[in-house]
């Protein structure tokens, strides 16, 4: 009697799971991603407000020179902190130490997904691509060539960020010190400062910094950058991110993130969904059908790629192995092929 | 003189081709017990097509198709109707070998000879025929067919798919091809009308998938020599009633096969079937396997899976969009020989043998077919491999090799059956 009432609730169950799983596989990961993302704008913009701190080892831009902020940038602490490397000998290597491991940690819970689910530069990107399709104007992409050649720059910045506060610092001789005002070069260029705390209504990012000469350089390009920033974002989608060092950073760490985006090769008909969705023109996710951890150092885990493939089991997010979304043929056809 | 020859040619090959159509017709519904009832209406709708003529909505603008890289929504865009012209009849078979050389492909020949006798369904209608440049045969019949009067369009297709060159040369080129369709219908493609467009094949393609997936069933629920007759009605039915039509039949299946049915029992050899399309009425090869005790659970052929397996997917609900949308459904996901590298084909049927509990593989290639004759042998050592048997059977329309197919099919039955009980 109780064995068979056992058995029953435990079908019963797993046609709960079955259901729920069913209705999350269906779904609009676009239009869930995009709700997602006014939250955690909010919470890094005005989280401030409401008196919320998520510390300052955050994997994605939440700037500190907003006021209202509910958290900062991991390159803020970074680049500082690398400017005073000539006294890492002690309470402040440590510092150091765990602010990384505090990063690292964040980070791979839920890996790329920051840059897709939260960064608040990477929202503003996709409402001005929302806005430029309202509008009914064309995107642009980059050729196969310019696009390989572009995604090194990030590299390149993540490097000078991490060489010129050390620069800061050096205690070698004849080599020569950079003077104070490097000790945070990207931010002092990020389109990130300028951009988001106007959004609280405070503009005062918006200038070119005259104290110094180096100052002067540097904010000057952070301004050029910032009206680049704009008109890149409204022709090409996520047009800074493939010159995020950020982004540069993550890759190093993805590996061993938790939350994965796995591709089953042998399920893939090459068709190209995945790549033509993609908003950052990865084309490794269509035509790479032997690797199964799928993401590339570009990828911002947006998942528009597994709602847009309409292969079974196919594409695969997992965190901790379990499987979070999934790409389905009952799923897709109920999209009816718009992601 | 030649007018009246033309006219006794056309006289004959019609009851020629009543005779093919109501032969085939009579060995799939009654060589077989118990057709499914939703497969009525498309038995009647060959029937009427062969017997009758016209189905269609004659004031409909009608565009030829020949290869399935034709694009669907692009035409539907336009206000105007697709019709894919490949025939599978023996009779027209004869009329082209006459403008073709000695070892042509049937189809190829089948198709010329339709259109030289004028022998189209709704010729009046016919505003233009869309030729993609597929293969050599297709692409210089396309030449003499405009000798003939015909309003020919040879979409350009890269020889490679494989490459992001090929891709943009492919995208522009039915940028150009929607202009034509423009300027043929008078009609101008919206975003709105490709969006429905895209919309209605997609869900068209949706329901076959569904009819894809109930062929996985073990035992199985339906015939393949039924699922190949579903899939060759979409080349002329509307595709409204069409999409309503294979409804019913996969809901009569999933109801049937809930309740235990199946067409077969278990130890029936399952058979993909793969190479050159099975077209009606040449559906001898299907016809041959199953009747000798196999069931063909899955094909690989351009009348059926590969023109309706893929749907289109887009990101901005706008024309710069959509029509590159469109574009890469048929070409990335293409497995047809005419592409350089197709390494694709080989993956796809290694997954649909597994997916499929395939037990072997017969390969149709048609003689004068060269580049799926090219293909065999890769083919066939991907499959041995993977332990799956390959029978590779050249033949073309005529009914003569039919005993000779015949032994042959049923020695590959029976090494199957003798290979199953074994395991």
């Amino acid at each position: 009697m109780s064995t068979g009432r056992d058995a029953r609730g435990h079908t019963e169950r797993c046609d709960l799971m079955k259901r729920i799983r069913e209705f999350i596989y269906n779904a609009d990961i676009n239009r869930f991603r995009f709700y997602f993302q006014i939250l955690a704008f909010g919470l890094l913009v005005y989280g401030g407000y409401l008196a919320i701190d998520l510390g300052n080892e955050l994997p994605t831009f939440a700037c500190p020179k907003i006021k209202s902020r509910g958290g900062i940038c991991y390159l803020y602490p970074l680049q500082g902190n690398l400017s005073l490397i000539d006294e890492f000998l002690g309470e402040r290597g440590i510092r150091f130490l765990t602010k990384l491991v505090t990063f690292i940690l964040l980070f791979i819970l839920f890996n790329k997904a920051w840059c897709g689910f939260a960064c608040p530069l990477g929202t503003v990107q996709d409402w001005i691509t929302k806005l430029r399709s309202k509008l009914g104007t064309r995107y642009s992409t980059y050729s196969e060539g310019a696009f390989k050649r572009l995604k090194k720059i990030k590299y390149i910045l993540l490097v000078l960020l991490i060489l010129l506060p050390i620069g800061v610092s050096n205690a070698i001789p004849d080599i020569v010190r950079l003077p104070r005002d490097f000790s945070t070069p990207f931010c002092d260029i990020c389109p990130g400062r300028i951009v988001l705390p106007i959004f609280d209504g405070d503009i005062t990012q918006l200038v070119v910094d005259f104290r110094s000469t180096t100052k002067l350089t540097l904010t000057a390009l952070g301004m050029a950058i910032t009206g680049v920033f704009f008109v890149g974002a409204f022709v090409k989608k996520r047009f800074f991110c493939l010159f995020c060092p950020m982004s540069a950073l993550h890759y190093i760490f993805s590996k061993i993130g938790i939350l994965r985006l796995v591709k089953d090769g042998s399920k893939c008909t090459k068709c190209g969904n995945c790549y033509r969705v993609c908003d950052v023109g990865i084309r490794e996710i269509a035509d790479d059908v032997v690797s199964k951890n799928i993401v590339q150092d570009d990828c911002m885990m947006c998942f528009k790629c597994v709602a847009a493939c309409p292969e079974e089991k196919c594409l695969d997010v997992k965190f901790l192995g379990l499987p979070v979304y999934r790409s389905t043929e009952d799923g897709f056809f109920k999209r009816g092929g718009k992601v | 003189m030649e007018i009246e020859r033309t006219e006794r040619i056309k006289k004959t090959t019609a009851i020629h081709l009543a005779m093919e159509a109501k032969e085939t017709l009579k060995k799939i519904t009654e060589d077989f017990p118990d057709n499914p009832d939703a497969m009525g209406y498309f038995y009647s709708a060959f029937n009427k097509l062969y017997t009758e003529g016209d189905l269609l909505d004659n004031s409909a603008k009608i565009i030829g198709t020949t290869c399935l890289q034709v694009p669907e929504e692009l035409i539907y865009a336009v206000g105007a109707v697709p019709l894919r012209l490949c025939s599978g009849a023996h009779a027209y078979d004869q009329i082209g070998s006459e403008f073709m050389p000695a070892k042509s492909c049937s189809l190829v020949n089948a198709t010329l000879g339709m259109l030289h006798i004028n022998h189209v369904p709704y010729k009046d209608s016919l505003k233009a025929v869309v030729i993609p440049t597929t293969c050599d045969q297709k692409k210089k019949a396309g030449d003499m067919l405009e000798s003939m009067g015909f309003n020919i369009y040879s979409l350009e297709m890269p020889s490679r798919k494989d490459t992001e060159e090929s891709r943009i040369y492919w995208q522009r080129s039915l940028i150009s091809f929607a202009k034509s369709l423009e300027d043929v219908t008078g009609r101008r493609i919206t975003k709105g009308s490709l969006m429905d467009a895209i919309m209605k094949t997609n869900k068209a393609r949706a329901e076959f998938r569904r009819l894809y997936n109930l062929r996985k069933a073990m035992p199985p629920v339906i015939y393949g020599k039924d699922a190949f007759i579903v899939a060759n009605a979409y080349f002329f039915d509307d595709i409204h009633t069409w999409t309503g039509a294979i409804t019913r039949l996969n809901n009569e299946l999933e109801e049937k096969a809930k309740k235990g049915y199946c067409v077969v029992n278990k130890h029936a050899p399952r058979i993909l079937f793969t190479g050159s399309p099975a077209i009606f009425p040449n559906l001898k090869l299907p016809i041959l396997i199953e009747q000798t005790g196999g069931v063909i659970v899955a094909d690989e052929v351009c009348s059926s899976t590969n023109l309706l397996y893929d749907a289109v997917t887009f990101d901005e609900a706008n024309l710069y969009d959509m029509i590159p949308a469109v574009a890469d459904r048929y070409l990335k996901p293409c497995i047809c020989p005419c592409f350089v590298k197709n390494e694709d084909r080989k993956r796809k049927l290694l997954e649909m043998v597994k997916g499929f509990n395939v037990d072997g593989v017969v390969y149709q290639a048609f003689s004068g077919c060269h580049l799926y004759e090219m293909e065999h042998k890769g083919i066939g050592k991907a499959l041995e491999a993977e332990g799956i048997p390959m029978l590779y059977i050249e033949t073309d329309y005529s009914p003569e090799d039919t005993g000779q197919l015949s032994t042959r099919i049923e020695a590959f039955m029976e090494s199957i059956k003798a290979r199953k009980r074994r395991s």
